[in-house]
C-alpha cells in the first residue's frame, strides 16, 4: 500500500505546479508585479510550514515500513520519533490555529507565575484546552528522544556489520 | 482564567534546552554512522535530516527561551520585534526537515541502485580476477606448450639427417638444417649472401626447371630424384619431397623440401642389379660352355686325327682346328668369367703382377703412342691371395682395354693404393669415355662397342668374373669424353696373415 501511495504523492506535486499554470492562463485574473503581503502571511506561511513538516512525517513511517526497515530496532525507533513530531505539528498547528489565526484565546502576563487566558465565550473547555496545548515540549522532547535512540541503535547494529565483515 | 504559568515556563524552557543537547548528541551520532561506512548514502540522508533538527531544535529553543526572558523582564515590545525573525527561521527548519525526509524515498532507490550495482561490480570484479588469473594460467600454459613444441620443431629441423630447406616464393633458401648443409656443401653464410636458390644445387638446370614447373602447377612433388652437384663437382642422388605453406597471421609463402641422400643407396641398388645379372649370365655361360666344350673336344680330336689319316684335306682340316681351338679359348673364357674353372692360388705381390705387365704390353705394337704410368705405392708387399695367371690376365685385359679407349694414342695411369686392408688398383686413361647407357652393360659377357671381328666382348667380363673369384670386386667411373676409371678392389694379405 504505501508502495503505491508514494509515486502517487511524487505525482501530485509534479502536477500542482502544472495544474496552477494551466489554471493562470485558462483562467486569468489581474497581476500586479509586486504582491501586497498582509499581516496574516506569516502565520499562515508559518503553518504550511508546520503541515509540510507533517506530511513529511507520515511519509517518513510509511517510508521506513515499506523499506521493510522497521525490522530493525533503530529506524523503527525513528519511525516512533516521526510519530511523536506528527503530534507535536498538530499540537502546534491547532495552537497557532487558536490564537495567531482566529484569535479565539489571549494570554495576559498577571505575574511571573500566573497568567490569564481569555477564550472567546469565556470558554474554560478551551481555556483548559489551550494551555495543555502550551507544553508542546512533552511531545517534541520525546520525538527527539526517539531520533536520538534509534541513530545510537543503528550505530551498535553498525559496529557489529563492522565487527563481522573484520572477523571474516 | 487565571493559570499558574510554572508548569509552561519550566516544559519549555527545560524542553528547549533538552532539546538543544539531544540534537546535538543525534548528529554525534550519525557522525560516527559516517564515519564506519562513509560510503552509505543513508547515512548521509541521516546526517542531512540531523543537522535540520539540530537547526530546528536550536532556532525554536532559542526562540522559546528568548521569548519567556524578554516577556518576564517586561520586554515584550522588544519579543514582537525579534519573533517574526524566529519564526522565519523556525518555518524554514521544518521546511528543511520536510523536504530532505520526502528525498528519504529517493535517497534509498539510489543507495539500493549504488548497493547492487556495487555488488554486480565486485561480482564482475571477482569474475574478472578469476577469468584474468585462467587468463593468465592459460597464457603461461599455451607458452610451455608453444616453446616446447618449437623447442621440437628446432630438434627436429637440427637433428634431422634428412635436408631440410625452406625457400621463398622464389625458391630462395631462407633456412637450411646442418644436414642440408652436409649434403649441398655450401656454408649457410654463403647461401644468404649470395641468395642461392634451390636450383643452383642441381647438376641439371633442365631438371630443376622441370621439378619447379611440376611444384608450381601441383603445389607439391613427391620423391622425386635428381642430381646434385656440389661445389667441389662431385654429383649425388637426392630425393625431394616439397609442399608449398601459404603462411599464417600474413606471413609471405614459402616452401618447404625435404631431401634425402639416395645416392649410396642407388649406388649400391645397381652395383646389386649389376652383380645379380653377371651372375646370372655367369651361369648361363657356366653352362653352355660346360656343353660346348666336350663336343669341342671331340671336334678337334677327330680332325687331328683326320689330319694324320688324311692329308689330301690337310688344309681344310688345319682351318677346322684352328677354329675350334678359337671356340676353345671363347669357352675358356667363359668359364673364367662364371668362375666355375678350378684354378691353383698362391700369394702373390699385386706390383710385380702390374709392372710385368706393363713392361709386356710396352712393347706390344698396339702401346707405341700409348704412355703407361705407373704410380705404385711403394710400401711393400702388397700382396694378395690368388693366381698370378689370372690376375695377370685381368690387368692385360683392362690396359687392352683402355688402350682401345684412348684409340692407341694417349696416356694409361696404374696405381696402387691400399685402404682397409683392401688392395686399390687403378687403370685411369684419357680416352672418349663409356657412354651412360653403356655403363651398366661393360661386363656383360659378348659385349662390345668395337667394330665386329676386333672384339669378342669377353675382356671385361672375364677380368669382372675373375676378380670377383678373388673375392674383390670393380668400380667404374666414366664420363664421356672425359676418361675412364677403372678402380680393381682386392683384399689385401697382411704381413701377419703371410
Amino acid at each position: 500500500m504505501p508502495k503505491k501511495t508514494l509515486p502517487i504523492i511524487t505525482r501530485l506535486l509534479k502536477i500542482i505546479p502544472a495544474i496552477t499554470i494551466a489554471g493562470l492562463i485558462l483562467f486569468p485574473i489581474d497581476g500586479y508585479t509586486t504582491q501586497l503581503h498582509s499581516g496574516s502571511e506569516g502565520i499562515i506561511t508559518h503553518q504550511i510550514g508546520h503541515f509540510f513538516f507533517l506530511f513529511s512525517m507520515v511519509t517518513l513511517i510509511f517510508t521506513i515500513t515499506s523499506k521493510g526497515l522497521n525490522k530493525q530496532k533503530g529506524w523503527r525507533l525513528i519511525q516512533y520519533a516521526a510519530f511523536f513530531f506528527i503530534l507535536w505539528n498538530l499540537c502546534a498547528i491547532t495552537t497557532h490555529f487558536f490564537d495567531n489565526q482566529i484569535h479565539a484565546v489571549t494570554i495576559e502576563n498577571i505575574s511571573l507565575g500566573k497568567i490569564k487566558i481569555i477564550a472567546n465565550n469565556d470558554s474554560l473547555m478551551l481555556a483548559w484546552f489551550y494551555y495543555i496545548l502550551k507544553l508542546d515540549h512533552l511531545l517534541c522532547v520525546p520525538a527527539m528522544l526517539f531520533l536520538y535512540k534509534g541513530l545510537s541503535n543503528l550505530v551498535e547494529a553498525q559496529r557489529h556489520i563492522v565487527a563481522e565483515k573484520d572477523i571474516s | 482564567m487565571i493559570l499558574s504559568f510554572i508548569p509552561i515556563l519550566t516544559v519549555d524552557v527545560l524542553g528547549s534546552m533538552a532539546m538543544v543537547v539531544i540534537a546535538l548528541l543525534s548528529l554525534y551520532k550519525v557522525r560516527l554512522l559516517r564515519t564506519m561506512d562513509p560510503d552509505n548514502t543513508i547515512f548521509h540522508y541521516l546526517m542531512w535530516i540531523s543537522t535540520g533538527f539540530m537547526i530546528f531544535s536550536i532556532s525554536r529553543s532559542f526562540g522559546h527561551i528568548l521569548r519567556q526572558f524578554l516577556i518576564l523582564t517586561s520586554n515584550a515590545e522588544s519579543w514582537h520585534a525579534i519573533s517574526a525573525y524566529t519564526g522565519s527561521i523556525n518555518t524554514v527548519s521544518f521546511m528543511l526537515i520536510g523536504l530532505i525526509t520526502l528525498f528519504f524515498n529517493h535517497s534509498w532507490n539510489i543507495n539500493e541502485k549504488i548497493l547492487s550495482s556495487k555488488k554486480k561490480l565486485e561480482n564482475t570484479h571477482i569474475e574478472l580476477i578469476d577469468l584474468n588469473q585462467t587468463l593468465e594460467q592459460k597464457v603461461i600454459e599455451r607458452t610451455e606448450r608453444l616453446t616446447s613444441s618449437e623447442h621440437k620443431c628446432r630438434r627436429i629441423f637440427e637433428q634431422s639427417l634428412d635436408t631440410i630447406i625452406v625457400t621463398d616464393s622464389k625458391f630462395e633458401v631462407m633456412e637450411i638444417n646442418p644436414a642440408g648443409i652436409e649434403l649441398t656443401g655450401f656454408t649457410r653464410d654463403e647461401m644468404m649472401v649470395k641468395k642461392m636458390t634451390l636450383g643452383s644445387f642441381f647438376a641439371s638446370p633442365t631438371e630443376w626447371m622441370r621439378i619447379s614447373q611440376k611444384i608450381a602447377l601441383k603445389e607439391y612433388i613427391l620423391n622425386e630424384e635428381a642430381e646434385f652437384l656440389r661445389p667441389n663437382n662431385a654429383s649425388l642422388l637426392a630425393l625431394i619431397t616439397s609442399g608449398i605453406d601459404y603462411g599464417a597471421f600474413g606471413c609471405a609463402k614459402t616452401y618447404h623440401f625435404i631431401i634425402k641422400n639416395v645416392n649410396d643407396k642407388r649406388q649400391m641398388e645397381r652395383q646389386m642389379a649389376q652383380a645379380d645379372k653377371l651372375a646370372a649370365l655367369g651361369e648361363l655361360s657356366a653352362g653352355v660352355a660346360h656343353e660346348i666344350n666336350n663336343p669341342l673336344g671331340i671336334i678337334l680330336g677327330y680332325t687331328q686325327l683326320l689330319l694324320k689319316e688324311e692329308p689330301e684335306h690337310r688344309d681344310d682340316l688345319k682351318i677346322i682346328e684352328k677354329h675350334v681351338k678359337n671356340c676353345q679359348v671363347v669357352v675358356s673364357d667363359l668359364l673364367a668369367f662364371s668362375r666355375k674353372s678350378s684354378i691353383s692360388k698362391s700369394t702373390i705381390n699385386i706390383n710385380t703382377v702390374i709392372k710385368d705387365v706393363a713392361a709386356f704390353l710396352s712393347n706390344h705394337t698396339d702401346f707405341r703412342n700409348v704412355g703407361i704410368h705407373l704410380n705404385l705405392l711403394p710400401e711393400v708387399p702388397l700382396n694378395i691371395t690368388g693366381n698370378e695367371q689370372e690376375m695377370r690376365q685381368v690387368i692385360m685385359n683392362f690396359v687392352i682395354n683402355a688402350c682401345h679407349a684412348v684409340n692407341k694414342k694417349g696416356s694409361i695411369n696404374i696405381s696402387t693404393k691400399t685402404a682397409r686392408e683392401q688392395i686399390l688398383i687403378i687403370i685411369e686413361d684419357d680416352g672418349k669415355g663409356i657412354e651412360m647407357e653403356n655403363l651398366s652393360k661393360i661386363f656383360d659377357p659378348f659385349f662390345t662397342t668395337k667394330p665386329v671381328g676386333r672384339g669378342t666382348g669377353l675382356g671385361l667380363s672375364v677380368g669382372y668374373g675373375i676378380v670377383k673369384q678373388h673375392g674383390g670386386d670393380i668400380a667404374v667411373k666414366s664420363k664421356p669424353d672425359s676418361g675412364t676409371v677403372f678402380t680393381i678392389i682386392l683384399p689385401q694379405v697382411m704381413p701377419a696373415q703371410n
